[in-house]
């Protein structure tokens, strides 16, 4: 049984579709993260969840229970808040307890219950103070701990982590994942930023423009995008998108594009353009390779199949320590690759780079679906 | 030689912008103080000196008389009884028009329903409607409820009429509270009231202070629904001020009436002395917020 169940909900405002008709199922103990551009409609999916917004059609089941109607206080949810929206009249101590005093439970049960979570965030020398006398970083705690205090079905987590500088949003990233695998939580988890979704999700959904494109793990997201725009959200710096000519080589259908000389270069395609017909041969298509495929040469993937060197020329390198980027260009469209430090390259010189296709997909240039599978 | 110059003619601008800020001072408590000498001085002293000529002893003869014995129309028990008339009708009126305002500025920022945008905009029509206007309907209307000439007749006006301000006051305040503060409270368990009374309210004691200083101002200093809807032993003390100052045996006891106007006037100068600045402070938040 899941234990989140959101069956073909969808949400109009008068004529404009929000949501266009979701189906996600996650089973207990999962960490979903949604994902997309902001306007994509998943802050309003994470709201129809919490029962905040009503969905126009649709529904949605917490366990096997349907909660489509029910209110906010009846689906046993706990919600974490960009805003982290604590209550500023109260004491940290007095907004863990609110939610556990609202629903009558004893003042000794909730005393041991604000103990227990103050223990585990490690905040219970802030338990008297006031939310405007606490960081940035002791809010998100204090916000987190309100939601653990409930010990609710279900947590929903609405870009929590937005509100923090660099340093400290990752701690707490590191945070959230060791909570959720040490205590087996439910989370629903919305974020703009694509690292956060690789990081912490068991599964991802990206959504654009009210629609579910793809909800799978992240590696699968990562290795196999549905289409062109998964492709290109998820990732850093980005895939690399070049436009091709699907030829026949001599092992199986693969793409020719033009090299950094100008001269016609043929790569394979992985399990020789399987999916593919003879009929496309010639058609342009749009070829995608992750910066990561694209390395200096290196002898022990040196006469795989997949493997090719290409001549590129060097227009920028952006250094960042552990890897070189490098920008080139091919067949109009600027390439980004990802080199060794170490690999002797020069700014407007030409340079050998070893392409390799294993992970290549390919997608329509206009429909921008993906082709090769 | 440059710098010198400059800073003496910024120097010269500050002087001259606190000398015209005195001036606009001076103006402005010029009545007050002319009042303040004219009520200590007797009869004789009035009519011999000017109106800025400092009394000869600190005479409170004239706020005795003012407070206890002078006659206002046709009894002579000096105006403390309608002192306590107006609190009657002004604590009672302040608390319920700024408890009602806060509840309605709560749903019309909070709990957005379907035409509550139009709700608010008729509301705050509320507030250019001028009290000519409504005297004869609601004259009826108190005759109607059987509240013709009672307290709790200029009650009721007093909080239909300050409805509006309340509203515009506590909606505009509410409007920069996060909304995500409602919805951690909804996933909380809370209800719409629970909600008010936890949340809500604890958080508006800057609105409070001004509401509660803007209704009593505007009450305390009502003149024409008083003396419209009230009756003979319910008049507020600005219609007894009145009947006082028209109420003449032989000469006009000008001590008299300035040390009565300044009774009648001391709640609310008392309630700006207490809570003036959290009364601008309040209005300014309100506005940037709002």
């Amino acid at each position: 049984m899941a234990a989140l169940t959101i069956d073909n909900v969808q949400k109009r405002y008068g004529q404009t579709e929000v949501l266009k008709g979701i189906d996600i199922a996650i089973d207990k103990g999962e960490f979903l993260i949604l994902v997309g551009p902001s306007g994509c409609g998943k802050s309003t999916l994470m709201n129809s969840i919490a029962g905040l917004e009503e969905v126009s059609d649709g529904r949605i089941l917490i366990g096997d229970q349907d909660v489509t109607r029910a209110s906010p206080k009846d689906r046993d949810i706990a919600m974490v808040f960009q805003s982290y929206a604590l209550y500023p009249n109260m004491t940290v101590r007095q907004n863990i307890a609110f939610g556990l005093e609202i629903r009558k439970v004893p003042k000794a049960e909730r005393e041991a219950e604000v103990k227990r979570v103050a223990q585990m965030l490690q905040i219970e020398h802030l338990l008297e103070r006031k939310p405007s006398q606490l960081s940035g970083g002791q809010r998100q705690r204090v916000a987190m701990g309100r939601a653990l205090a409930r010990r609710p079905r279900l947590y929903l987590f609405d870009e929590p982590l937005s509100n923090l500088d660099a340093k400290l949003r990752v701690e707490m990233r590191t945070e959230i994942k060791k909570l959720h695998q040490r205590l087996g939580t439910t989370i629903v988890y919305v974020t703009h930023d694509q690292i956060e979704a690789m990081t912490l999700a068991d599964r991802i959904a990206v959504m654009r423009d009210g629609e579910l494109l793809q909800l799978a793990t992240p590696q699968e997201i990562y290795d196999n995008p549905a289409n062109q725009f998964v492709a290109g959200f998820m990732g850093s710096p980005a895939m690399n998108f070049i436009p091709c000519q699907l030829a026949q080589g001599d092992t199986g259908i693969g793409v020719q594009l033009e090299d950094g000389n100008g001269q016609p270069v043929w790569l394979p395609l992985p399990d020789g353009g399987a999916g593919l017909q003879q009929a496309q041969l010639g058609k342009t298509v749009t070829l995608g390779l992750r910066p990561e495929m694209i390395t200096e040469p290196q002898p022990h993937k040196a006469g795989q199949p997949l493997v090719r060197e290409v001549a590129i020329r060097v227009d920028v390198t952006e250094p960042t320590g552990a890897d070189t980027m490098v920008l080139t260009e091919l067949s109009g469209v600027e390439v980004n690759c990802r080199v060794n430090p170490r690999y002797p390259l020069a700014t407007g010189q030409l340079a050998s780079l070893m392409f390799d296709m294993s992970k290549a997909v390919l997608f329509d240039p206009i429909t921008e679906a993906r082709l090769d599978n | 030689m440059l710098d010198n110059s400059r800073t003496a003619s910024q120097q010269l601008l500050r002087w001259g912008i606190y000398g015209l800020l005195a001036l606009m001072a001076l103006i402005y408590l010029m009545p007050l103080w002319v009042m303040l000498l004219t009520s200590l001085k007797d009869i004789e002293e009035i009519r011999s000196g000017t109106l800025l000529s400092l009394p000869q002893g600190l005479n409170f003869d004239a706020w005795q008389k003012a407070w206890s014995s002078a006659c206002t129309g046709g009894t002579c028990e000096g105006i403390s009884p309608y002192l306590a008339n107006s609190f009657l009708i002004v604590i009672p009126a302040v608390a319920i028009s700024t408890l009602v305002g806060a509840l309605n500025g709560y749903v019309v920022a909070m709990w957005r329903f379907r035409g509550s945008e139009l709700f608010f905009g008729l509301l705050l029509v509320g507030c250019f409607i001028p009290f000519q206007v409504v005297l004869l309907p609601m004259a009826r209307t108190l005759s109607f409820l059987g509240l013709a000439n009672t307290t709790t007749g200029l009650v009721l006006v007093h909080v239909v009429y300050g409805i509006a301000f309340t509203t515009l006051f506590f909606r505009n305040f509410y409007v920069g509270l996060p909304r995500e503060l409602i919805s951690a409270a909804r996933l909380d368990g809370a209800g719409f009231f629970t909600i008010f009374r936890r949340i809500i309210l604890p958080l508006s004691t800057p609105i409070i202070v001004v509401t509660v200083i803007w209704q009593f101002t505007q009450i305390w200093n009502d003149f024409l629904f008083g003396v419209v809807f009230s009756g003979s032993d319910t008049q507020p003390v600005t219609v007894a001020l009145n009947n006082l100052v028209n109420t003449s045996f032989g000469g006009k006891q000008y001590n008299v009436d300035m040390a009565a106007a300044l009774i009648a006037a001391l709640p609310t100068l008392l309630v700006y002395v207490l809570a003036g600045k959290y009364f601008v402070r309040g209005l300014t938040a309100g506005a940037v917020k709002g």
